[in-house]
């Protein structure tokens, strides 16, 4: 066990954080941030994403062959630390980087590989889920999107529901049902879907924090070159499996803790800074130890992730215990914006940008966007039912 | 950066695990003393005790972080509660022992001929080292202590008391004249808890530990103590959610295993999320406190806070799990719930660290805002 880094860890690093210092708008995080309207910070987003992939910042652990730097997984983790310490933007293709390309590299065909992770890489190219459907959501293996061979082409037909980022992606990988007849799980397959065919609408679906960041995403007759089937017809289940395998995986979480230790120091400093009474809100006990436990479970989830990476690293495999670290960080994160709005105390209500309220109303969106960490990918029931049957060996 | 063990690390665990495999008599109720002796002995043959001892006294010159696995498996197997005193101690001696305590006293640590004893509670103090009554004048100590874990088998006792200027320990002889021993009724008879009394002890002259550092050496104490107890709550908690996964698959009811049902299944993953965040807090704490890292006080407290939070949770599970069972005496999951709830208090308690972290929190904050406004300037 050692924690130190090595010099070409500490190199890495230290030229991170000047090509951070740069590329960040003046007074980033101070005077300077992200756009309101959920559109134009989405614009913001992906702006910020191609300056990164023009640094030479993206995919930096994808292998050399496809572009990336061939970064170790502990190069991966002082990126995060970097991200969160420079409190920089979110990026608006997490799907295309962190699931497409990771689900690619493992079962891609070399001209599938060729083909996408370079405009993954760039962010030319976003992509969009299309897993859930209205009848198919923790029960994934009943999706009924159908996609029929007729010739060199799937002919798709279905809804998907739950597709963030639809409104801008370029294109989507879906779970479809290629034959019927099929035990559940055998009947499906993974398709790459261009976003631009005819037959694809995308209906917004406003969600519980008013944003409008999924959608509904329908398939009429939607016609996909036979070349953009991942693995083979009818095994896709395993493919899905993949990529959740890496939806659910210390990657993801890390890229996730950063944002929240990013919150909760701004929380820190807000409750420091905060009048309440004849003191200030931090200055509450009570209050005091719940944020205590807010600060462990924040630096927890850091710790199940770089556990887990040096797991892989010393060769073992990918397993079901991405699961123990989702419904981790999932729980975890919801409480610490339970507790967000519970120091707030009296202007807990107050949202947006009222001006009798804190921080700009962020903490009152973020809880609200809390509800979906323990349902997506993968509700906590899930997740439970996955560790009680393949971590822990309990009956079916 | 590593945060997996070497195949040392993880087959001292395995041995130490074996060793106490063989001494039953620690899981029974209320241990005789006889056998928490002969699992002293056992793990003194073993070498535990050099293994903390630099090389120079007779030791191996190991970190703690070396035998967190091994701590773990004593805290699964309820292992005396002096076996992780004497590690405390010895880990302190070697930092912040006089050259006399160390060529006293460390090489016959190393051949696990003494044992120490933890003397810091008062019974009308919180957790603070600083509010201690126990007091060192001319010379002598005066005072009281509670909760002296495995107190009547130890040879020395560590005692945290005031000094002239603040908080400083203290290597006492516990058969020295004016020191009494009183067994305490308590939740754990496996501890051996005793309150102590000392009246007008003579103390050596080289009796103070760190003359030049006292507060260093009271903060390593409890930062190692807090490490070292969470690394037993851990191993406590991995033995009851293993033995509560075994019940579950095997106890069968509405003609299935329970383990089948998800109110069951369910408990047992929340139990097994448990105990990963309680590895991933004192793995980290053994490390930084070996390290002396920058964060290691904070990083004591987030895991004592944490694993003494899985162990009671997973803990309270299993006994649920085990249903009509689960609540017996002779099943002993009882010990274990002991053993963990008295740990909780041993060290700080879960309260007294979460201030801690949350201080050290705002600190490093507000240095970095300043650093950052220097920046923009």
């Amino acid at each position: 066990m050692d924690f130190n880094y090595t010099p070409d860890e500490e190199k890495f690093r230290s030229e991170l954080r000047a090509w951070l210092a740069d590329a960040l708008p003046q007074g980033w995080g101070e005077t300077a941030f992200e756009p309101d309207d959920e559109d134009e910070r989405a614009m913001f987003r992906l702006a910020w994403e191609r300056k990164l992939h023009a640094g030479g910042w993206t995919g930096i652990n994808w292998p050399r062959e496809y572009g990336g730097r061939g970064a170790t997984l502990i190069e991966r983790a002082i990126f995060a630390e970097e991200m969160a310490r420079a409190r920089a933007p979110e990026g608006i293709n997490i799907i295309g980087h962190n699931l497409v390309a990771a689900t690619l590299l493992r079962h891609g065909t070399e001209a599938q590989k060729q083909r996408f992770l370079p405009k993954i890489m760039a962010s030319e190219e976003v992509w969009c889920q299309g897993f859930s459907e209205p009848s198919a959501g923790s029960d994934l293996a009943a999706v009924r999107t159908k996609a029929e061979l007729r010739g060199d082409k799937f002919l798709v037909n279905g809804q998907k529901v739950w597709t963030s980022f639809a409104q801008y992606s370029h294109w989507c990988f879906a779970l479809v049902r290629t034959d019927p007849d099929a035990p559940k799980h055998k009947g499906l397959s993974f398709l790459l879907i261009d976003m631009k065919s005819p037959g694809i609408s995308i209906r917004p679906l406003k969600q519980i924090s008013g944003e409008n960041e999924f959608n509904e995403t329908f398939f009429d007759d939607v016609e996909v070159p036979i070349e953009n089937i991942v693995g083979e017809v009818g095994g896709g289940w395993k493919i899905a499996m993949t990529t959740l395998g890496f939806e659910r995986g210390p990657e993801d979480a890390l890229g996730r803790q950063v944002r929240f230790k990013q919150e909760l120091d701004k929380l820190l400093l807000t409750l420091s800074d905060l009048p309440r009474g004849r003191g200030k809100a931090i200055d509450d006990p009570v209050l005091r130890q719940k944020l205590a436990k807010s600060i462990i479970e924040v630096e927890v989830m850091r710790l199940n992730a770089t556990r887990a990476f040096s797991k892989y690293m010393s060769g073992d495999d990918r397993g079901s215990d991405a699961s123990l670290i989702k419904l981790y960080w999932s729980h975890a994160a919801q409480r610490l914006y339970e507790t967000a709005l519970d120091a707030l105390g009296p202007i807990a209500p107050l949202s947006g940008n009222d001006e009798a309220g804190a921080a700009g109303g962020r903490f009152q969106l973020s809880w609200l966007q809390s509800k979906a960490f323990s349902i997506y990918s993968g509700s906590s029931e899930v997740q439970r039912n996955i560790i009680g049957e393949r971590v822990l060996g309990l009956p079916r | 950066m590593d945060f997996s063990f070497n195949a040392d690390q993880i087959s001292l665990g395995e041995t130490v695990g074996k060793v106490l495999a063989d001494h039953a008599g620690l899981l029974a109720p209320k241990p005789a003393p006889a056998h928490q002796s002969a699992a002293w002995d056992a793990l003194a043959e073993l070498g535990l005790f050099a293994l903390l001892v630099p090389e120079e006294f007779g030791g191996a010159g190991l970190a703690l972080v070396d035998v967190a696995l091994a701590v773990e498996a004593l805290g699964a197997g309820l292992a005396p509660p002096t076996a992780v005193a004497t590690l405390a101690a010895t880990d302190l001696l070697v930092r912040y022992g006089s050259e006399g305590q160390q060529r006293d006293l460390l090489p016959q640590i190393a051949r696990g001929e003494v044992t120490f004893a933890i003397a810091a509670l008062e019974a009308d103090q919180g957790f603070d080292p600083e509010d201690v009554t126990c007091s060192l004048a001319d010379g002598a100590l005066c005072g009281s202590k509670i909760l002296v874990a495995g107190a009547a088998a130890a040879k020395f006792l560590l005692v945290l008391a005031q000094g002239s200027s603040g908080p400083v320990l203290l290597v006492v002889n516990r058969e020295a004249p004016g020191v009494t021993l009183r067994h305490h009724d308590d939740l754990d008879p496996g501890s051996g808890f005793c309150a102590v009394r000392f009246k007008d002890v003579r103390l050596e002259d080289d009796a103070v530990v760190g003359t030049a550092n006292r507060a260093r050496a009271v903060a390593r104490l409890f930062d190692a103590g807090a490490t070292l107890s969470a690394g037993l709550l851990t191993g406590i908690a991995t033995r009851m959610l293993e033995t509560a996964v075994e019940y579950a698959k095997t106890r069968n009811q509405f003609g299935q295993p329970i383990g089948a049902f998800q109110a069951i299944k369910h408990r047992c993953a929340d139990m097994a999320v448990a105990l990963e965040a309680a590895r991933s807090s004192a793995y980290y704490a053994f490390w930084a406190i070996s390290q002396d890292a920058p964060d290691s006080a904070r990083a004591a407290s987030m895991a004592k806070s944490c694993c003494g939070e899985s162990a009671r949770m997973i803990c309270n599970e299993a006994i649920q799990i085990h249903g009509g069972m689960g609540f017996t005496w002779e099943l002993g999951l009882h010990c274990f719930l002991r053993r963990g709830r008295v740990l909780e208090y041993a060290f700080g308690d879960a309260a007294w660290h979460n201030e801690r972290v949350l201080a050290q929190t705002l600190a490093l904050l507000s240095s970095e805002r300043s650093e950052l406004a220097v920046a923009a300037q």
